[in-house]
């Protein structure tokens, strides 16, 4: 292909954007619109899945020994945990240990430890820590088999709830996206519609000096590949500055909240939106091509 | 080049524009098509541009049978024909010049090229003087010699005119037919459709003419009636036939 075409197909698409403004700023504005709601999605997944990543990562079963145990049995029981496949690694926490975090966290009010000091009412433990997180619930299982064991805890609940929580927002968010991009093709399609309609003459000439149907059909779908980058590109601007909005104001106020660094995921972001954006331009006038334009 | 064999063309609609046509043309003729509106000139046309397929017969075209030709071949097929309709078909929003560069453009011609052969074209139809004008500025003889222009700049070895003089006046419409048979004189093969007896009388060329779909009749030299026709042959003296 000729560069002086690729000018003319240019030209033409966007002398055409210009001919339809209204038309052309209503498609752009539900392509941004479409895809702030889907960039906002995809963040708010991003997020939860690293919130409950992060939670998964600490989850640790706490296996309480039985308080009658004699001295050193704990080491037995250590050796056994171990070997249960799929333990990461276990931590023994003694009585004292667990009272001393317990004072860590009561902070200035000691005076209320004082009291158990002699009488510890905490006992022996041990955290252990699965490699996978979906083992977590059979090492309990095996761990509370012990002997010696009395009692056995996990956090896996939270993590489960969290993980139903983004498998919900993923398919919903899902649904919505997939009409919003139903909805932009349409509006798009129906863009290309109008112009096609008001170069009917202009195909007519080409067609009878003998274009051939890719001649005819490329600054259409240029001019649908514009609308769509237009659009992306204003979506991608509000997302950008709302993210890194969104996670200064996370960092300062809510430290412990794990937030996605916002430059990689922003940066994937763009790039995967700016496909969508342009496979969508393309496509919506492609649609309207087929229905509107018998080349 | 043309033969038209056994043509019958009926439309979905029932009617039935041809009924058994066989007209052959020769490489250089200067044909006339005559007949009243809805004689089947049109769909003539149509079917040698392919725009419409023959419901029976076929149509060679340099040997080729064009009915068979795949979709993606008619491009380039049709760069082969130039066409003038009664009503112009230029392109309101663009000048003269690039209403005929837009012809060459679309068959994606290099710009060396462009530059070279729209001035010149545009010469041939006397309109140098107007390329930067729009359409709009221009007479309808004008128009029509732009269409011209536009219909001969890709140097197609056949030009169909479809009435085109039939929304001008007669002397306007003596500048265009001039121009035709200047076309013509260089090598392209030229069938005009028209209505314009006086024309078709005194040009004393080839005259098939149509009738209900048929071809009623075909003379060498003929006249738009049957009765002789009178006048001798000569080009009247019309305008400022620039560039001829």
């Amino acid at each position: 292909m000729r560069i002086s075409t690729w000018e003319f197909y240019i030209r033409e698409a966007l002398l055409s954007l210009r001919r339809n403004g209204l038309m052309s700023l209503a498609s752009v504005s539900t392509v941004a619109l479409t895809f702030l709601i889907l960039g906002l999605f995809v963040l708010l997944v991003f997020n939860l899945d690293h919130v409950a990543g992060t939670l998964e990562s600490q989850v640790e079963v706490a296996a309480y020994l039985d308080p009658d145990l004699e001295d050193g049995a704990h080491l037995e029981i250590a050796k056994l945990i171990k070997e249960i496949p799929g333990v990461k690694e276990s931590v023994f926490v003694s009585q004292g240990e667990a009272l001393d975090r317990l004072r860590v966290q009561f902070g200035d009010r000691q005076d209320l430890l004082d009291s158990v000091e002699d009488m510890n009412p905490l006992r022996h433990s041990f955290e252990v820590k699965a490699k996978r997180p979906e083992d977590v619930k059979v090492i309990a299982a095996e761990i509370a088999r012990l002997e010696g064991v009395a009692d056995v805890k996990y956090r896996q609940e939270l993590v489960e709830r969290l993980f139903n929580l983004t498998r919900s927002i993923r398919i919903a968010g899902l649904a919505v996206v997939v009409l919003l991009i139903l909805a932009t093709i349409f509006l798009i399609s129906n863009t290309i519609r109008l112009t096609v309609f008001a170069r009917r003459k202009e195909i007519g000439i080409m067609k009878l000096v003998g274009a051939t149907d890719w001649f005819i059909r490329w600054p259409f779908i240029l001019e649908g590949i514009m609308l769509g980058f237009l659009g992306t590109l204003v979506s991608i601007q509000i997302l950008n500055r709302f993210y890194y909005w969104f996670a200064d104001s996370v960092y300062s106020s809510l430290p412990f909240v794990p937030v996605v660094s916002p430059a990689d995921t922003l940066r994937q972001l763009t790039l995967f939106l700016f496909g969508l954006g342009l496979l969508v331009g393309a496509f919506g006038s492609l649609v309207s091509l087929r229905r509107f334009l018998r080349v | 080049m043309i033969k038209i064999c056994k043509v019958t063309k009926t439309y979905p609609n029932g009617t039935t524009a041809l009924r058994d046509v066989n007209i052959h043309i020769k490489k250089g003729e200067f044909v006339f098509f005559v007949g009243a509106s809805g004689a089947g000139k049109s769909t003539l046309a149509k079917l040698l541009l392919r725009e419409e397929l023959p419901t029976k017969g076929e149509i060679l075209v340099n040997g080729v049978d064009i009915v068979k030709l795949k979709r993606r071949q008619l491009p380039f097929y049709r760069r082969g024909i130039g066409v003038v309709f009664q009503d112009f078909r230029l392109l309101p929003e663009k000048t003269v010049y690039e209403n005929v560069a837009f012809a060459m453009r679309v068959v994606e011609e290099p710009r060396r090229e462009i530059l070279r052969q729209v001035p010149a074209v545009l010469h041939l139809v006397g309109l140098s003087h107007k390329s930067r004008m729009k359409p709009s500025q221009l007479s309808g003889g004008e128009q029509q010699r732009v269409a011209l222009a536009r219909a001969i700049v890709n140097n197609p070895p056949l030009l169909l005119a479809d009435e085109p003089t039939g929304n001008l006046d007669p002397d306007t419409a003596w500048e265009i037919v001039r121009l035709l048979v200047e076309i013509n004189r260089r090598g392209t093969t030229v069938i005009m459709g028209t209505h314009a007896r006086e024309i078709v009388d005194t040009m004393k060329k080839r005259v098939v003419a149509l009738e209900g779909g048929r071809v009623v009749r075909d003379d060498q030299r003929g006249a738009y009636g049957c009765e002789e026709a009178k006048a001798p042959f000569v080009l009247p003296e019309v305008g400022e036939p620039s560039g001829l």
